[in-house]
This record gives C-alpha cells, structure tokens and sequence, in this order.
C-alpha cells in the first residue's frame, strides 16, 4: 500500500470476528470494528480529518488556530492534522484524566488549557462560567480561530455516514448486523454508523452505551453528560444502558489477554456492555445473528487508569532489598542517633551523611557536608545491593526520622556496620537550633 | 407523583439523635419562636479532631483555623476555644469576638479586607495578619511604627499561579498578590523588616479542583525558597479553606435527582421546580444548554478526606507528593476550613404555618421562616428537611415507606415574606409524609454558612434565635455523639464550655427530652 498522505489511511479498518470460545455466544457471531487500526490510533481520526478538512487551508493563511474542547483522542488526530498543515492547536477541556495524554499532546505540539474545578462557595447568579466565556471569545466576528466543534458539528456524523457505516455493511456481504453496539461520547460515531445500518434494514437493533454516573470511562459520556450533546439523539437508540468503570477494564483485558486486540476501556466497555446485552438474548435464539461492536483506541494510553483502578492487573513481585519487607521490629531496631550526639559524631568521626529528601528541599537547606539522595533514589540503588562502603559509618537524614530509620534498618540488615537514623529528623535538627547552610 | 425522588441529609449521630428528640425540639421553638438555630458544639472539636488525625498521618504540623465567617455564633467559637484550634477572623467584631472567647493572639489569623481599626487592633494584641498585598504591607508597618506596636507576623497571600506544560486556568480572585509580582514583594517585606516579619505565604482558590490547588501549593513551596534565598525565614504554608461538605446521605439520590432533573427541563418528565427553574439548565432545539448551577452535594471526597487526598497529590512538577514537599522543606502547613469544619454542628427549625394545595395543584408549605433564615438555596445546596411532626406521630425518614395516612408527598416552601420569590426553594421537596400546621421542618447541616450569613430583618419578621444544645457525658474525648443523657439547652450568648459542665451538674433532672 503506497499513499501520498497519511491521511489516505484513515478509514478502511478491518472487521475482527471474536472467537466464540472467548464470548460464550452460541448463536450470535460477534465482530469488532478494529477503529483502534487509524493512523493517529483511533475512531476519532474519521470525525477529525473530516471536520478540519475545509477550514485548514483559510486557517493556515489566516494563521489562525485550530480549536477543539476535547481531553482525548479528538484532540490527538486534530494535534496531528494540524501539525501535517503549519497550523497551530489549542485544546480546551476540562480536567484531563488521563495524564499520559496531556503529555502526549504537549508532546505533539498542542496548547493545552485545562479549565477551572466547579466553584467551592458558589453563586447561582454568576454569569463567569468559564465555558460560556469561552463559546463567546470564539464567536467574535474576528475571532482568530477555527473551531471543530465536535459535538455539534454534522461533519463529525458524516464521517461515519460515509466511512464507518458502509464499510461494516460491505464486510458483512452487503447486510446490516443485527445488532450494532456502540458507547456514546460526541455520538458520532453511534448516530451515524445507526443511520446506514437502518437504511439497508430497519431491523437493527442499536444499543448505546453510557457511564454510570459516579464512574468515569475515557470516551464515553454519563447519561446527564449526553443531553449536552447537540449530535446526541434518543431516537436513535433502540436500548441505552449503563456500563462500569469495573466493566470497561475487564472488557479491555478479555480483548488484551484472549483476543489479541489491544484495545483501550472505551473498547473494552462496548465489548462488555455487547456481551452483557447479548448474552440475554442468545439463549432464545435458534437461528444465526450478527452483531458489531466499536473499538475507539487502544489500550497504552491507559496504564495510569488502570494502576489506579486496577493495580492488581499490574502487580510486580516485591524486591528483596526494599523498606516494604521490612518487620516493625526491625525497623523499631534501627539505631537512632539524636541531634546533640549526632552533632558530637560528625565532628568526631565524619561519618557520611545521607539526606534522603528530595533534592528541591535539600537545595534550600541541608546539613553541611551531606550528599543528597532521594529516597526513591535510594530504594532503586539498594535494590542492586550495599551503596555504601561498609568501612565508613553513615548517617541518614528525613524530615522526621521515619524514613531514615526504614534505610537505616534495611542497610544494617545487608550488613552494613555502622548505619544510624537522625531521630526527629531534620525538623529536630533545625528546632534543635543546629545549623542548616543554603550552598 | 411517581417515585418520590428524595435528597435525604447526611445525619452524624448527634445530629440524628436530637432529631429523634421532636418534644424537646418543638418545646425548644414553642418557647423561642420560629425560625430557630440550634447548635451543636460538641461535634466542632470531633470534626476537628479528624482534620488533625490527617495531619498526624502525613506528620505535618500547624493551625487549623476554623473560617470565622461561616457562623457568627458564640457557642461553637468558645468552644472551639477550648482546643487546641485556631480561628480565622475577617473583620474586626470577629477579632474581638474571638479574644473575649478566649483564643490567645498567637491562634488567630486576620484575614480578608481590613480597615485600619481592624489592623490596629491585630497588630497591638499580636495576631497574624493575613496580608493581601503590598500597601496593605506598608500600611501595617506604617501602623506599627506610629503607634510602636510590636513587631507584627504576617502571612502574604499568593494568587495567579503559573502551571508548566498544560496551562490550568483558575478564576481571577480580587485577593492576594500575583507571584509574578514576588520579587517586588519580597523587597517591601526586607524594607519594612523592623515593623512586620514573614511567617510564610498562603492562598485561598475558590474551587473543588485538586489539580488547581496542587498548582498554587507547589507555587507556595517555591515561594518560601523565595524568601531562604534571601535570608528569611518563614515557616508556614496556608492553604485556606475549600475543603467541602457531602450534605447527602445517598449518592444514588443524588445520581438519580440530577438525571430527573435534568429530563424535567428537556421537558421528557412533569417538572421538578417552581415555575420550572432549571439551576442553570435550559433547553434549546432538543439540546441541553447551560452548567448545572448546584453545589455538588454528594461528594465522596470532602473535609478531612479531601484535605487528605490533597496532601497526597502529585506536585506538578516537583513529582513528590505535597505531604512531603511540606515536609522536607520543614514547612508548617495552616488550613483554614469555615463549611467543612462546622460540618452537623446547627439545625435550623421552621414552624410549619399553612399547607394549601394551589389552583394549579400543586401543594404548597408555608414556613414561619424565609429564604434567607434558610440559606442552603442560596448556596446551591439541594437537601430535604426532617420532618418534626408536632404531635410525635411517626414521620418516618427512613425508607420503609409510608407509614402515616398521607404517604408520600410532593411540596413547594414557601417563606414568610410578602414576596414572590420568598421560596425556601424553587424545588419540589418530596417528604415522606404530608406536613400539617404546627409540625416543624428541621433544615439540617446549615452551620457552615446557610444560618446567619444573609438573615435580617426584613418586614420585622424576627431573625432567629440561637440555642447551644448538649447531651450529659457527651465530649469529645468520648466516642462520637455517645453522651446517652438528656439533651441540654442555652441560648447561644450564655454558652461556654465550663458551664456546659456546672449546669449538668447543678440540674438534677434534664430537659424536656423524649427518646424513645
């Protein structure tokens, strides 16, 4: 495949059959729409291209910027797009959860501007509400940007009336799946998949997936989330039903694990909320149906989300030199040492001293003479064994003594000799009214 | 009326024990009038008590100062004077309310616009003064040299910090001093050294956001290098205050309210409100417009545990948690918490009046009462009020389902102004059985600035009284609300914590009390 453009590879994603033997569906073959397969890595690359396209050469003479409310795979594609064509672009959004991606858009060049939390003491009379303000700095007649717009935008439907609908009817030899199942985020994707289907058989059963409201699923809107969607329809959803944060994961790693598709939650959750619904149905079914799920993107972008909802899913065996296998008793052992005497034993036997806080607080104010090495630092080099000579007695330093204690048990544990713990720590050091240089 | 779509208050003990108390609470607004404040001081010293077990966990030290503002009672600050807290005062009758409650100089922080009798009277008592900016510096030293005061400590307050990579908007605040402007900052301090000395920096955003406030700490950390690097020494960080209350007992109610509520103005459901209000939503062309203009009222992470998770948030670009970036640069931190930390200290009672059903339908509680005596409204806060029957009939807020005669029902609070807009709420309150005339509602939760903030005289309706109650044997040392006593009452002017104690004994018998 030769192409002049990235963009000629946009679209044309293929159509995955999943093996019954994951899915447990005995009269439903289940197909997902690889949209994870995109250049620019997802669904969003479609709606994207298509919404910039006819505003990218005036904005690139105008040089104005390209402008989009999105945290995620919008932003990303319209990154990359507007790069490809010298135009610069700025991203407004909410609060972006997925840390990864707010460095991988500052990575590809994008502004990014996160807008302020709700109001702690709040005025219901207020007129500043930072979204409005917004919608009326792009309005100004000579307002320097391009806007997409995506959720109101009929270009963003129109990608998928065009691309992604008659794409899945054609792998299917011409019909409609039965079922089609898709989550809801700008709704363009779901609305305009749903309309091609319905014109080849009014049959089809579109399932809309939401989130549950105290959950948060990246690219996919709770059911309050959705009415704001100028793209978002009731109608066209024959069923809407909630999935899980819970469920999104677990869909993701039967998709990782089983089915050799690495795809993100969005995938993972409209995988889940297929079988679930699916499930239902298929012990009444006598003869063959077909259903389609969507899969937006795909599963690295995601590894924050996971550790923190899921850690398990990522558990690493515990090393052998480190403060976390480490009794209370041993610790409890640890020799401490107090500011006095510990001022009488540097000037006595210059034992070397460790400051096992971070190297901001360190520059502002240490103990003369100490070297500084960040606990995490610290943890790293012990894992590979002793880091000090063990003919040379050492000090370690915290803020309170707790930390140092901790090392300070672990390096006697691993034969050091002479290791002692500053008890109170630097904050005792300093009440104590011994000296602290700023170098 | 379909499913009674109820906001039941999240009930401490205490609380929820003096609501089973009606006798008490209808012999209390019998004799008092209605609207009532009814106060609880006990529960400030547990509330603070759990902030502190925060600090212990990330071995932090420093103030905690309760927001003044946030009630003007007597009975919770004298309390509160009594551990080991501090007070944030915003006005000069603040600052001497706080001294006569006995709070030492050294616990209180002046904080907020200043005139200069207020400045005077921090500087000559010795009080930290929460300085806003560079003439309000100057115009401190120059009090200080006039009247050779003492030399007073000052806290700067920051604003307009500055993120890396992604740019984090934060509200404009009319307060504090933009770090950009530090450098200037710092050269007024060194020119007024022998009238005022640094004690650290402090800010205060208006905003529930994490990210936010891990942004303007970090910038306060960097600040006070700032201040090393010329040769000062300042020891505390003040974060402020914004640490939230959950008002709700039930995050379904709240989840299934808001998705109502938001079909009602899609006009998919019958309304919700009066005159079908949407708190910030309206409908356009099928779609929804507008920010819901409503205090998140569940909220799963507020008070201690927000200050908690605030601590052990990233720095943004210093990575370590903000816990230990405090630590390890041996900072103190201040917090200064007004809502979270009067979190189930005050009840507001309001006599039900009239209940009328309107040519429309639409039945409608009249309370001896208006909107401002019950300011949870104003603040955004969406929450139904307890049921006190006047005649000890069960009222039943439990969801066992109806048990008097009327059931369920739907109603709109109207206040006691000759007003249109006098509602307690333009929302259709869903109680579980139907009010009569002589009941009391009892607004709960409305210590943190829904009580006394905005109430006045308006018409010469009386402006509520204030009542400290207590139980024999209930203190903070004790586990939580578990004085098992008769409750105890004093008009709010009259409490203070010795004679909580000398009254108890004094008396044999309690007060009228009635648990079941």
């Amino acid at each position: 495949m030769r192409l002049d453009s990235i963009t000629d590879a946009i679209g044309d994603t293929p159509l995955v059959r999943v093996d019954p033997a994951v899915h447990g569906l005995r009269h439903i073959d289940l197909y997902a729409k690889l949209e994870m397969l995109n250049p620019f890595g997802s669904v969003k690359d479609r709606a994207a291209w298509n919404m910039v396209r006819p505003g990218l050469k005036a904005a690139a003479e105008g040089r104005h910027t390209v402008v989009e409310l999105s945290s995620g795979n919008t932003a990303k594609a319209l990154s990359l797009l507007a790069g490809m064509h010298g135009v610069s672009f700025k991203t407004v959004t909410n609060r972006i959860r997925i840390p990864e991606m707010r460095d991988l858009l500052l990575l590809l060049g994008a502004e990014v501007e996160e807008l302020p939390g709700q109001t702690e003491c709040l005025d219901p009379s207020s007129t500043d509400d930072p979204l409005t303000l917004f919608h009326q700095e792009l309005s100004g007649s000579d307002s320097p940007y391009v806007y997409t717009d995506q959720y109101y935008n009929a270009r963003n439907t129109e990608a998928h009336l065009t691309g992604t609908g008659p794409e899945i009817v054609a792998d299917l030899g011409g019909r409609a799946p039965d079922h089609f199942i898709a989550c809801v985020g700008t709704a363009g994707s779901s609305t305009g998949v749903a309309r091609v289907l319905r014109a080849h058989d009014p049959a089809v059963h579109v399932l809309g997936l939401v989130a549950h409201k105290a959950d948060f699923i990246p690219g996919i809107r709770t059911i309050d989330e959705v009415q704001g969607v100028g793209l978002f329809d009731p109608a066209t959803y024959d069923t809407i039903a909630t999935v899980t944060a819970d469920d999104a994961i677990e869909g993701m790693v039967t998709l990782a694990r089983r089915c050799g598709m690495p795809a993100g939650p969005t995938g993972g959750a409209a995988y889940s909320g297929a079988v679930r619904h699916l499930r239902a149905l298929d012990a009444e079914l006598t003869e063959r149906r077909t259903a389609v799920f969507i899969v937006c993107d795909r599963i690295e972008g995601y590894l924050s989300y996971v550790r923190r909802r899921r850690p398990d899913l990522l558990g690493r065996p515990v090393h052998r030199n480190s403060v976390a296998t480490l009794t209370d008793a041993e610790v409890a052992a640890a020799t401490g040492i107090d500011v006095a005497a510990a001022e009488r034993w540097i000037a006595e036997d210059r034992p070397l001293v460790v400051d096992l806080r971070s190297p901001f607080s360190y520059a502002a104010l240490h103990i003369a003479g100490s070297v500084n090495i960040v606990d995490e630092l610290c943890a790293e080099l012990i894992e590979g064994g002793l880091p000090f000579s063990k003919s040379r007695p050492v000090l370690l330093a915290c803020p309170v003594g707790e930390q140092s204690a901790r090392y300070a048990a672990l390096l006697t544990r691993m034969g050091h000799p002479d290791v002692r713990s500053l008890s109170g720590g630097i904050i005792a050091w300093r009440d104590a009214g011994a000296p602290l240089v700023r170098e | 009326m379909g499913v009674p779509l109820y906001l039941e208050p999240r009930l401490a003990p205490r609380a929820a024990s003096l609501l089973a108390s009606g006798r008490f609470l209808h012999a209390l607004a019998d004799g008092l009038g209605s609207p009532l404040n009814v106060l609880l001081p006990d529960q400030l010293a547990d509330n603070l008590a759990r902030f502190r077990a925060v600090y212990r966990t990330h071995r932090l030290t420093g103030r905690i100062f309760f927001a003044h503002k946030a009630n003007r009672s007597s009975a919770l600050v004298r309390r509160l004077a009594a551990t080991d807290a501090g007070i944030d005062v915003a006005s000069l009758g603040e600052l001497q309310h706080a001294l006569g409650a006995g709070f030492t100089p050294d616990r209180i922080v002046a904080t907020g616009p200043k005139t200069p009798e207020f400045l005077w009277l921090a500087a000559r008592t010795g009080v930290v003064v929460h300085v806003d900016g560079r003439a309000e510096l100057e115009q401190l030293a120059a009090l200080v040299r006039r009247y050779g005061l003492p030399r007073a400590d000052v806290l700067l307050r920051l604003s307009e910090f500055t993120s890396e990579g992604s740019r984090v908007l934060t509200r404009p605040s009319r307060f504090g001093t933009p770090v950009a402007e530090l450098d200037a900052l710092l050269t007024t301090v060194e020119r007024c050294a022998d009238a005022v000395r640094p004690a650290g920096v402090g800010y205060h955003l208006d905003t529930t956001s994490l990210a936010e406030k891990a942004v303007a700490l970090e910038g306060c950390v960097r600040a006070m290098d700032a201040f090393r690097a010329r040769g000062l020494d300042p020891r505390a960080v003040d974060i402020g205050g914004g640490f939230g209350v959950s008002y709700l007992a039930d995050g379904e109610q709240w989840e299934r309210y808001t998705t109502e509520l938001t079909q009602a103005v899609m006009g998919r459901r019958p309304a919700l409100t009066w005159r079908r209000h949407g708190y910030g939503l309206s409908h356009e062309a099928g779609t929804l417009r507008g920010t819901l203009a409503l205090y998140p009222a569940h909220r799963p992470v507020a008070a201690e545990k927000y200050l908690d998770a605030l601590l052990s948030h990233a720095a943004p670009t210093l990575g370590r948690p903000l816990a230990t970036l405090l630590l390890e640069g041996l900072y103190e931190l201040h917090i200064e918490p007004g809502r979270a930390l009067a979190d189930q200290c005050g009840l507001t009672l309001a006599r039900v009046v009239e209940v009328r059903d309107t040519a429309s339908g639409e039945r409608l509680v009249r309370l001896a009462a208006g909107a401002d005596d019950v300011a949870l409204e104003e603040h955004g806060v969406l929450m139904d009020p307890v049921l006190v029957p006047r005649d000890g009939r069960q009222a039943a807020p439990d969801a066992g389902g109806p048990v008097d005669a009327g059931g369920p029902v739907g109603v709109h609070l109207a206040g006691n102004l000759c007003l249109e807009a006098d509602m307690i709420t333009r929302r259709t309150v869903f109680l579980p059985s139907p009010p009569r005339e002589g009941d009391l509602l009892a607004f709960v939760n409305t210590a943190g600035y829904c009580m006394d903030f905005r109430a006045g005289e308006a018409q010469r309706q009386p402006v509520a009284r204030k009542v400290a109650v207590w139980r024999d044997g209930d203190a903070a040392e004790g586990p939580e609300g578990s004085g098992a006593g008769p409750w105890r009452w004093c008009l709010d002017e009259e409490y203070w914590p010795v004679v909580q104690q000398h009254r108890t004994r004094q008396h044999g018998g309690g007060e009228d009390a009635d648990e079941a």
